[in-house]
């Protein structure tokens, strides 16, 4: 497969881009070879491969982008690319630019592996694998759906400044969903394993550890009550309740948001915004997690960054447009879905460090509340910072005990008054194991998300429960 | 240049070939070629230019009852015949599955984009120049609004033409385009240190039909507004009237159920309950895939399956489901022609309007909650319980007394259709999921 473009041509591409002017041009190249197979009762039903081949061309001038892409990669293409993104300059003439770049690779981060996807049986049989445990789990799961991807992406990206770097990123994910049914009820199940290297990772995360935690999850559902509605102290579940933090605080302190000034935390740096118990991470380059980069899509090494320390407002994740427009470094967090879209600033891994409490004394301290072990999604907005969690497993706290299950349970809250309410912090910090993928402005990104046991005061807790 | 219809049903031929060639029995290949520009400006500056041509190629091949897919960006012939041997190859390592294969049998029955009217000539005819005109004059029209709004995240126009082709080996040969167009404002409202985003868009055929610049940025203005100084309301149980695009959020969950797909898998509150009454009597919600201009109009389907008219649930029961031809024949019935990217998919999928506007629902309501955003979205949809963070405004005596934030509004989907006792007749093509606004009788608000 095709895994680069000749250096010189990348550089006639970017000379033609700031032929009109502007700050900086960039030249985004991927190759991406993705293999699927999907399995729906007992049957591996679909095997798919696609490629996603082609090169963007951005011209930046200020807050301003111009952006094209194309699908060919030969020069004529790459030219008219360039041509049509440098229309965002709007004055001055025409001016020759010689761009000269100098190659460099991304850090390593990454498992090495064979640059061909595995033998076909392989994956077959690790969702033959999936599908036996989950259905041994339990006679009352009633379908099980699965499927396993494998997935291998060249870049390679040049920038007026010189810099040419080249990545190979691999991503796999192995993910399980069941129903369970007893009598008219259904409830589901789902968890996805896997992350930036090959899928020799299953050895050890194995295929009937996630099938039987699906299961295990789709069950416990079955006779759950109807959630309770109303405020309440709540407990976040270490791991998948990570969400909390991407939600609640990390799309707040995204650079572009900020630096619009359309963000609840737009110039807000070194400002209070949590209680003292609260420190966020972002992290890029943990090596082999799902949201690391070992450069960003803009050529930027990923990077550990303090968002939030023991309470107070850091920093915000930077891309270069921005970066440049608040006089600071970028921070290694410009991603984008494909070469077919600007980049934007982004999460990688985000997470909470751990703190001194246990589960035990978190769950002993309430009375009345709510245990929500897993979230399955959640969406903030902006400009407030008022967000929602689906929970995907939860249990009512009665008596400093976890009790019965609850079922169809989210909730609602405003991020820097959750901050706030942050009393206790357990030891127990992990990052989840559920596959995230994160939309922002029609852009879905691999991510992660981590968190130790955490408990809210007090939050809103949507559901139908009567009493 | 080229007509791309031609180009893309000349290549979805080539595709066909070549997947026979690499071994496989039947096959079918989809061609797109979309031409795309958008623009956003921000204040008095263009901070966003994008213009490309953008193509697409997905094939469904079948060895034997043993399916195999690809999709590929690349174009070059040697590109797709590798790709073709791979999925070939992986397919030996499908299981058998009986439904699996091609429709049946596929007749063009004679409808001409021309009579869907799914190209807008004016989309052609515009100039960039003009489109970046409107995206400044619609910021223009923001500031101008009112003085709490100094700020936006920006207004966007754009517009596209696509054209798609479908081949396969028992003989379809199809070929159509669309046309889209959009505006889209984002306004910041801000108020002491109350400060609100307000998003709102729209999307058409043509720019004739499409909503004005004007008023899609005074609506947005009035969404940012109005949520100014909002409050947490109490935990109690109230009548909730949806505003129609929240009320489309509602019915893109509820075809969820409806989709073959979901139902076969048992992922599905809706499952074995055709024939049944699941909604009270003003309930109809209707899949049309030949409305005229229609967003999802097509003459046919992502298969080649002609697109028809279906009473999904006409008068309150549960009529049919909307399927492909896989998932129908796994649960026995026929295509409706909702093939899309190898799914299910709405074509305009809509709830039949009443009469009257969303202030007269409001008016006829002694105390309920006016919804104007939701957050959140649906994960499962095998339970039917319905919960979603919202945003909107306190009705009293049938007139709004204040905005409400941070709670949510729940329910079961079973019981929202069974109680639904009004629909407005504010119904707008938008969308390809589109609703009237409409009240629920009783939900759950769990706010204090």
């Amino acid at each position: 497969m095709l895994t680069a473009l000749d250096p010189s041509l990348l550089a006639r591409v970017l000379s033609r881009a700031l032929r009109r002017g502007g700050d900086f041009a960039d030249v985004f190249f991927e190759n991406r070879l993705t293999q699927t197979f999907r399995l729906q009762d007992g049957i591996v039903r679909e095997a798919s491969s696609s490629v996603l081949r082609g090169a963007g061309v951005r011209v930046v001038v200020g807050q301003r982008a111009g952006y094209a892409y194309s699908d060919d990669v030969d020069e004529a293409a790459l030219l008219r690319a360039a041509e049509a993104a440098s229309l965002i300059v709007r004055e001055g003439g025409e001016h020759d630019i010689i761009v000269a770049l100098t190659p460099a690779a991304a850090p390593v981060l990454y498992a090495t592996g064979s640059d061909e996807p595995a033998e076909s049986k392989r994956y077959v049989e690790l969702l033959g694998r999936a599908d036996v445990a989950a259905r041994a789990f339990d006679p009352r799961v009633a379908s099980v759906n699965a499927f396993v991807t494998d997935e291998l992406q060249y870049v390679q990206i040049a920038s007026s400044d010189g810099r040419l770097v080249t990545d190979r990123r691999p991503l796999v994910a192995l993910g399980v969903q069941v129903v369970a049914r007893e009598g008219a009820e259904r409830e589901n199940g789902y968890v996805g394993d896997g992350g930036r290297t090959s899928i020799d990772v299953f050895d050890v995360q194995t295929p009937e550890s996630i099938a039987s935690e699906s299961a295990r999850i789709a069950t416990s559902k079955l006779g759950a009550r109807d959630a309770p509605a109303g405020e309440m102290p709540v407990v976040i579940g270490a791991g998948g309740g990570g969400v909390l933090l991407h939600e609640a605080v990390g799309h707040g302190l995204e650079a572009d948001f900020n630096r619009k000034g359309t963000s609840l935390y737009s110039g807000r740096i070194g400002d209070r915004v949590a209680g003292e118990l609260v420190t966020i991470y972002d992290d890029g380059d943990l090596p082999g997690e799902r949201g690391s980069v070992a450069v960003d899509d803009e050529g930027t090494a990923g990077q550990h960054k303090v968002l939030v320390e023991n309470g107070i407002l850091r920093g915000y994740m930077q891309d270069r447009l921005n970066a440049r427009l608040m006089g600071v470094a970028s921070t290694g967090s410009g991603r984008r879905e494909s070469y077919r879209v600007l980049p934007q600033p982004r999460m990688c891994n985000t997470f909470m460090p751990p703190g001194t409490s246990t589960r035990d004394e978190i769950i002993a301290s309430i009375d009345r509340g709510l245990y929500a072990s897993s979230f399955s999604g959640g969406q903030v907005e902006i400009s407030k910072g008022d967000f929602v969690f689906m929970i995907a497993e939860g249990y009512l706290i009665e008596n400093g005990k976890i009790g019965a299950p609850v079922r169809g349970a989210t909730l609602v809250g405003n991020g820097p008054d959750a901050m706030t309410k942050v009393t206790m912090v357990g030891h127990d910090a992990q990052l989840a194991h559920r596959s995230y993928t994160c939309g922002k402005g029609g852009q879905r990104v691999p991510v992660g998300v981590g968190i130790p046991t955490v408990k809210l005061a007090s939050c809103t807790v949507g559901g139908t429960g009567r009493g | 240049m080229a007509d791309p219809r031609d180009e893309a049903l000349a290549f979805a031929e080539t595709a066909v070939a070549l997947m026979i060639e690499a071994g496989a029995g039947d096959a079918e290949a989809t061609v797109s070629i979309s031409d795309r520009f958008s623009c956003e400006a921000r204040d008095r500056e263009v901070t966003k230019l994008e213009r490309s041509r953008g193509r697409g190629l997905q094939v469904r091949a079948f060895v034997g009852t043993r399916r195999a897919t690809l999709a590929t960006s690349d174009f070059s012939r040697d590109g797709v015949a590798a790709l073709a041997r791979r999925v070939v190859a992986a397919a030996a390592f499908v299981g058998d599955d009986p439904h699996a294969g091609l429709p049946d049998t596929v007749e063009s029955d004679g409808v001409c984009d021309h009579d869907l009217f799914t190209v807008a000539p004016d989309v052609a005819e515009r100039a960039d120049e003009e489109k970046i005109e409107e995206a400044l004059s619609m910021e223009r029209t923001l500031r101008e609004a009112d003085v709490r709004i100094a700020n936006s995240d920006g207004s966007r126009v754009g517009d596209s033409v696509s054209s798609w082709a479908i081949a396969n080996t028992r003989g379809f040969r199809g070929v159509t385009q669309g046309s889209q167009v959009s505006r889209s404002a984002a306004p910041v409202a801000l108020d002491g240190d109350d400060k609100r985003i307000g998003h709102y868009g729209t999307a058409a055929r043509g720019w004739a039909t499409a909503e004005s610049a004007q008023a899609v940025s005074l609506h947005a203005v009035h969404r940012a507004l109005a949520l100014i100084g909002a409050r947490k309301p109490a935990t109690t149980r109230l009548p909730v009237i949806f505003e129609r695009d929240v009320a489309a959020a509602v019915l893109a969950d509820v075809f969820s159920a409806l989709s073959a797909a979901n139902v076969a898998l048992g992922n599905s509150w809706l499952a074995d309950r055709v024939g049944r009454r699941i909604g009270n009597e003003r309930v109809t919600l209707v899949d049309d895939g030949r409305l005229p201009g229609g967003l999802g109009s097509s003459p046919f389907d992502g298969e080649g399956v002609p697109t028809r008219l279906t009473f999904a649930i006409r008068g309150g029961v549960l009529e049919a489901y909307l399927s492909d031809t896989y998932w129908g024949r796994r649960l026995g019935i026929a295509s409706t022609g909702n093939a899309s990217g190898g799914g299910v998919a709405a074509n305009n999928f809509y709830l039949l309007p009443g009469t009257g506007t969303l202030d007269d629902l409001v008016a006829s309501t002694e105390r309920g909650i006016l919804v104007l955003d939701t957050i959140g979205f649906a994960t499962e949809y095998a339970s039917g319980v319905y919960s979603r963070g919202a945003r909107g405004i306190y009705i009293e005596d049938g007139a709004p007394l204040y905005a409400i934030d941070e709670f949510t509004i729940a329910s079961t989907f079973g019981e929202m259709l069974e109680s639904i006792d009004g629909i407005a007749g504010d119904l707008r093509f938008d969308g390809t999921i589109v609703s009237p606004s409409f009240r629920v009788a009783e939900m759950t608000i769990s706010g204090t």
